[in-house]
């Protein structure tokens, strides 16, 4: 079962209206609060061939990542850091509306927002991730996979990055005779400054509502997301929708995303088994 | 000889009968025996058998009430969406003196008047423009259990939640009430009744958990 | 230095006997936005299947007037395989979505649905050997769980060649250093292939034993594929009051 219907260019008046008639009595037409998520289940280790990896669902939106890592040359300019790049697929199977091919405007919007998430708040470590300084490198791949979409696939994604982050290991390498290799039996996990999350609000008419469902996108003035360190430092902000954002309701947005920020790192570290 | 027993779980494949004569709905034969060709419950019916599925998108046939969304108004035709990416069209009478008042977004129960090369038409007879309500999607083949035997399950759905229920046999349901409780218990119920469609004692479930989401669990309930 | 890859107990490099299957787990209905969807376990092998269908097809030109078509992906995730795999399809992917595409066709009732299609995603989580086959397994269950017309179920597995013995369901490792891989995928009742493909050297009486142990394996998968359906369902006899 699902609420409205998937795959449409025009908007439905009955849930428009249902929608704003229940905000205006604090509800949601899931039942939730306006300032409340979806059960959030978190599971990691879940493919033993990737480096890291971690499924998510965020009520019925589902997103696995997997991380591998190799060994590469750094970045001329930045002779002794390690790199990473996220990238994010849609796959064909988890919404009517995904189409198989190489990635649309929404996945590689997906993958970068997870990306500038984690890179700006530098929760990766990076210069500790150099090898032999201007040769090898960590590199590090996360690749985020959304298996089932029933929207907000930005916090979902990001927390599954992140999961797969936090628990993933390393292989720790040595220098032989000029050569590198790997140190037989010993590994290391990611070093890592901060737990980055991100928060997406809607916002409808007047009324803020956090991980918004499609029906409620589809009816929506605007879509923004947030990221935020441990710390609350604002590391990334997408507006992901067309529509008028007024000054104040983005500065709403921020205090508000900064308390689900906490909550979902309270979440991500019970995942991962630090809680 | 009838190789599976009354309301048995059938697969694609499984052989049902050495009776080529008795090949209905859901069955198919090769080299004079009826074997299943959807996974459903196998009945025999007047000696004839037929597979209920168990699930499946909607097929629409002549007759059968739809909801859908009204998703382009043309000057000849109006399109609705019915869900799983089918388009129906109602077509105004051309000697219509008052034009349909429906647009674009208006949600709609009609019924299916044609089906075929020309695509699925709606009747403008007996069209129903529903005013508002929570929209909800359903698995087709489920929408039977809904509605239940002669109407029964949709009795006791409106008669223990107080809302208003449309039913389209596509798959698309809508309910309002006089309040959000009682709303979110009546798409409770219909969730609950979708994914145990098949299990006995589905009536009697359904009643509690409403009396227990409704604070009225210690009411009799034969009432 | 060779790899031995049958011990002197005659068992393999996982324990195994050479006619023994790896640990299968099947689950039917796992994806909510499909029409149908299974996921697979076999060893260390992990795949989800999903259909979306019959819907009209796009784009258009596609269309057939008198029956459905079929399209097929078969992808693997980056992360699946031990060297990342670049982003994109691979000419792997790509014939093996065809195979599988042609092994499914077979027992669809496409006339059913003129001008319309049904999308078949099955998608690589971890490969560990026999992807293709237990993709199949996985996507004949999705398109029953999709409600789709078909013939009859189709249930695979892969043979192998490995130190001169012929063994079932071969892991990645015997795939690597092996001597040969076939891969088959049987409709059940119907007791024909489907899908057929050989990688390697063997013998005719290895190709005659190796279709023998396959279709012995597969009644095994079949009826595996049957009490998962049927586990989603939840049968009770008495129960159903349409």
């Amino acid at each position: 079962m699902s609420l409205g219907l998937e795959k449409r260019g025009y908007g439905i008046k009955i849930m428009k209206n249902k929608i704003y008639e229940l905000l205006k009595i604090g509800k949601r037409i899931d039942e939730r609060e306006p300032l409340q998520y979806r059960k959030i289940e978190i599971s990691t280790g879940v493919v033993e061939k990737a480096n890291g990896s971690a499924l998510v669902s965020l009520g019925k939106t589902k997103i696995l990542t997997g991380i591998k890592v190799e060994v590469g040359t750094p970045y001329p300019d930045r002779p002794n850091e390690g790199v990473f790049t996220v990238n994010a697929e849609l796959l064909p199977l988890a919404s009517k509306t995904f189409e198989p091919g190489p990635p649309d405007e929404r996945a590689i919007e997906l993958s970068r927002i997870v990306d500038r998430v984690i890179r700006e708040s530098k929760a990766i470590e990076v210069e500790k991730l150099c090898i032999v300084e201007g040769q090898k490198v960590y590199m590090i791949f996360i690749d985020c996979y959304v298996l089932d979409y029933d929207g907000n696939y930005f916090d979902a994604s990001v927390l599954s990055a992140v999961a797969a982050l936090k628990t993933m290991t390393l292989p720790v390498y040595r220098v032989v005779d000029g050569r590198i290799e790997a140190v037989p039996g010993e590994e290391m996990k990611l070093p890592m400054r901060t737990l980055p999350v991100s928060v997406t609000m809607a916002l409808i008419r007047d009324k803020i509502v956090v991980d918004p469902l499609p029906a409620e996108e589809d009816v929506a003035d605007t879509v923004v997301t947030i990221g935020y360190d441990s710390e609350g430092v604002l590391s990334a902000v997408q507006k992901s929708s067309p529509g008028l954002l007024p000054v104040n309701m983005f500065k709403e947005m921020v205090k508000i995303g900064l308390d689900s920020s906490a909550m979902l790192r309270r979440r991500l570290l019970e995942g991962v088994g630090d809680g | 000889m009838q190789y599976f027993s009354e309301n048995e779980l059938v697969v694609p494949g499984q052989i049902l009968s050495d009776n080529p004569r008795q090949s209905g709905f859901g069955t198919y034969v090769r080299e004079g025996k009826v074997y299943a060709s959807v996974m459903g419950f196998a009945k025999s019916i007047n000696g004839v058998l037929r597979i209920i599925p168990v699930s499946g998108r909607y097929r629409p046939q002549r007759g059968d009430k739809v909801l859908g969304i009204v998703s382009d108004v043309k000057p000849n035709a109006v399109e609705v969406d019915i869900g799983g990416e089918t388009t129906a069209v109602i077509k105004p009478h051309e000697r219509e003196t008052t034009p349909l008042k429906i647009d674009i977004g208006d949600c709609v129960l009609a019924e299916v008047k044609a089906t075929g090369l020309k695509g699925i038409v709606l009747a403008t007879e007996g069209l129903q423009k529903i005013p508002s309500g929570i929209l909800i999607s359903v698995n087709a083949a489920k929408v039977p259990r809904i509605i239940g035997r002669k109407g029964s399950m949709l009795q006791v759905l409106r008669r223990e939640t107080g809302c208003d229920f449309w039913v389209g046999r596509n798959g698309l349901i809508v309910v309002n009430g006089p309040d959000p409780a009682h709303e979110f218990a009546a798409v409770a119920a219909v969730n609950m009744i979708e994914r145990e469609a098949h299990t006995s004692g589905l009536t009697e479930r359904v009643i509690q958990m409403l009396r227990k989401m409704l604070g009225r669990g210690d009411e009799d309930s034969s009432n | 230095m060779k790899i031995r890859l049958i011990n002197e107990n005659g068992l393999r490099v996982d324990g195994r006997r050479p006619d023994e299957m790896r640990r299968m787990r099947m689950e039917v209905g796992v994806l909510e936005k499909t029409d149908g969807s299974a996921y697979v376990e076999l060893g260390g092998t992990r795949i989800y299947a999903g259909v979306i269908g019959p819907r009209e097809v796009h784009p258009k030109h596609l269309e057939l007037p008198d029956k459905g078509v079929i399209n097929c992906r078969y992808h693997m995730a980056s992360f699946s395989v031990d060297e990342r795999k670049p982003l994109g399809m691979t000419r792997r992917e790509i014939e093996l979505s065809k195979v599988i595409r042609e092994a499914l066709e077979t027992v669809v009732f496409l006339e059913e649905f003129p001008r319309m299609m049904i999308d078949i995603f099955v998608e690589v989580i971890q490969a560990d050997g026999g992807t293709r086959t237990a993709g199949i397994t996985a996507a004949s269950l999705a398109l029953a769980d999709a409600g789709i017309p078909m013939a009859d179920m189709i249930a695979a597995i892969a043979v192998g060649k490995v130190d001169g013995v012929l063994v079932l369901d071969i892991n990645e490792e015997e795939d690597k250093y092996g001597e040969a891989d076939m891969p088959v995928a049987i409709a059940p009742h119907l007791n024909s292939i489907v899908l057929l493909q050989l990688n390697g050297r063997m013998t005719p009486e290895e190709v005659d034993k190796g279709l023998e142990m396959a279709q012995k394996a597969v009644q095994k998968i079949h009826q595996m594929q049957i009490e998962a359906l049927k586990r989603k369902y939840r049968v009770e006899p008495e129960g159903l009051e349409t």
